[in-house]
């Protein structure tokens, strides 16, 4: 079966499908930065998006291709490398497969007792579970920001810049979630107060924080502001390899 | 053609381009199921995909709705496509378009705030695109590196590594702000520590949080100037 599963029809169909979404973040990515130029953005402040972006994306993307090995081995390689490529994420993934894989009466997701139609029913339910946010933005897209726009607006007329105080504040109150779960898994994940939960996800996100601050330190003061390109992939090897030596 | 013009058209543009690409993307991704089925001499059980989405799909449900409203403001027109077909949201996403918004210093509902949203989202996914390309490349010979005991510490914790030095660029500036909702984030997961599967959807509650004390802090300064 995981021979099937790796034929080379089946990287066709998967390649073909993510070609096609490459093309159209190429598409997307040459139509803004011309738009950038032609409303007097700086070139400069353009290619820097582009470098910091990609830097930022290398090593989380380095992650995911673990998810792509580690789903390879019940699911064959195309479909987690579609699905990792396009539209899923590392941690739904292997949730849904999973939950799939009980639902067609297999004991456990692998390739021993993977048949066609377990496959089939695996690959639907893994694409339909998480296409919601896709057909919301068909649909919604547009209206949302427009009335976003016009709130904006009005509100724009008395007192300026709540919109933008309000996404860093949500992007606040998202990393003080994650950071408030690293810490009350150490205290309590192995029972309240017990202080005998996973302490690493805490000292990575500390020696993160600070190799971030040392290359702000450096970009702002020592006026070493290239190295702002690279300063969030660098933090989080860091923080990685802290992980590896504890 | 002046600037607001050349905006309007290019806003226009951005939706007709994401409303084709998103319908194309959904099509081929529920087609390629059936696709896949047919060559393999079996077409997917439906009845079994509707008792899976029941079970695990309304969460997943749930969690987009609250995603599009959440991210979509933070990431304008064309990053909204871009992120909602390209995936890996919050582990990816919207950390590199907040990362790219800080360094040009764009301010979020702006047309520029707009554009490098959408140049960092499409470099992120072209980046991903292609390391995952590569990897499945030389999957045979990165397998043994990549999978090697020494080093699945380091990648079981890009997320906290990632949080970490985010958390560093904007508590910095808003420490007032990011107290309130880590000390509630933080005493809810030490006395409710099964929450912690649940982490991303305490994402709102939490994020509202923040909002409404940025909200106040906001007013108390306008009464003031």
């Amino acid at each position: 079966m995981i021979a099937q599963l790796n034929s080379i029809s089946l990287y066709v169909i998967c390649g073909s499908i993510v070609a096609f979404v490459a093309a159209v973040c190429i598409v997307f990515m040459v139509r803004a930065y011309k738009a950038g130029i032609a409303i007097g953005m700086d070139p400069a402040k353009l290619k820097r998006t582009l470098t910091s972006s990609v830097t930022f994306s290398v090593l989380p993307s380095i992650g995911i291709l673990l998810g792509v090995i580690a789903l390879s081995g019940s699911l064959g390689t195309p479909w987690p490398w579609l699905r990792l490529s396009v539209i899923g994420a590392l941690h739904y993934e292997t949730q849904v497969a999973q939950a799939a894989a009980e639902q067609v009466g297999l004991h456990t997701l692998s390739a021993a007792e993977m048949t066609p139609q377990a496959f089939a029913t695996i690959a639907l339910l893994m694409s339909v579970c998480i296409m919601w946010g896709m057909i919301l933005s068909f649909f919604f897209n547009k209206g949302y920001l427009k009335k976003l726009g016009g709130q904006k607006k009005e509100k724009t007329d008395s007192k300026p810049g709540f919109g933008d105080m309000a996404m860093t504040a949500m992007f606040i109150g998202l990393v003080s979630t994650y950071i408030g779960s690293y810490i009350g898994g150490f205290v309590s994940g192995e029972g309240l107060f017990t202080f005998k939960g996973d302490l690493t996800p805490v000292i990575v996100a500390l020696v993160s924080g600070l190799f971030m601050s040392g290359f702000i330190y450096l970009a702002e003061k020592k006026n070493m502001v290239w190295l702002e390109s690279f300063s969030i992939a660098g933090s989080m090897l860091a923080g990685m390899i802290a992980a590896i030596l504890l | 053609m002046d600037k607001n013009t050349y905006l309007e058209q290019y806003d226009r543009t951005t939706h007709v381009l994401g409303r084709a690409a998103s319908l194309i993307t959904l099509v081929m991704l529920v087609g390629a199921p059936f696709l896949i089925g047919f060559l393999l001499g079996a077409l997917p059980d439906l009845s079994a995909a509707v008792k899976g989405f029941l079970s695990v799909g309304i969460i997943w449900t749930v969690s987009s709705v609250v995603e599009f409203l959440v991210y979509t403001p933070m990431l304008g027109a064309g990053g909204g496509y871009l992120a909602f077909i390209t995936g890996n949201l919050i582990n990816m996403k919207i950390p590199c378009a907040m990362n790219a918004r800080e360094i040009a210093g764009t301010q979020a509902g702006t047309p520029e705030n707009e554009i490098i949203s959408t140049l960092s989202i499409a470099a992120s996914s072209l980046t991903t695109i292609t390391v995952l390309a590569v990897g499945v490349l030389l999957l045979v010979p990165l397998q043994p590196i990549l999978q090697s005991e020494a080093l699945q510490p380091g990648f079981a914790n890009v997320v906290p590594a990632l949080f970490g030095a985010m958390a560093y660029q904007y508590f910095r500036r808003n420490i007032r702000l990011a107290v309130v909702p880590l000390t509630i984030m933080t005493l809810l997961f030490i006395l409710v520590p099964s929450l912690i599967s649940q982490t991303s959807l305490l994402i709102l509650p939490s994020g509202a949080i923040a909002i409404g004390l940025a909200y106040l802090s906001w007013r108390k300064k306008g009464a003031e100037s």
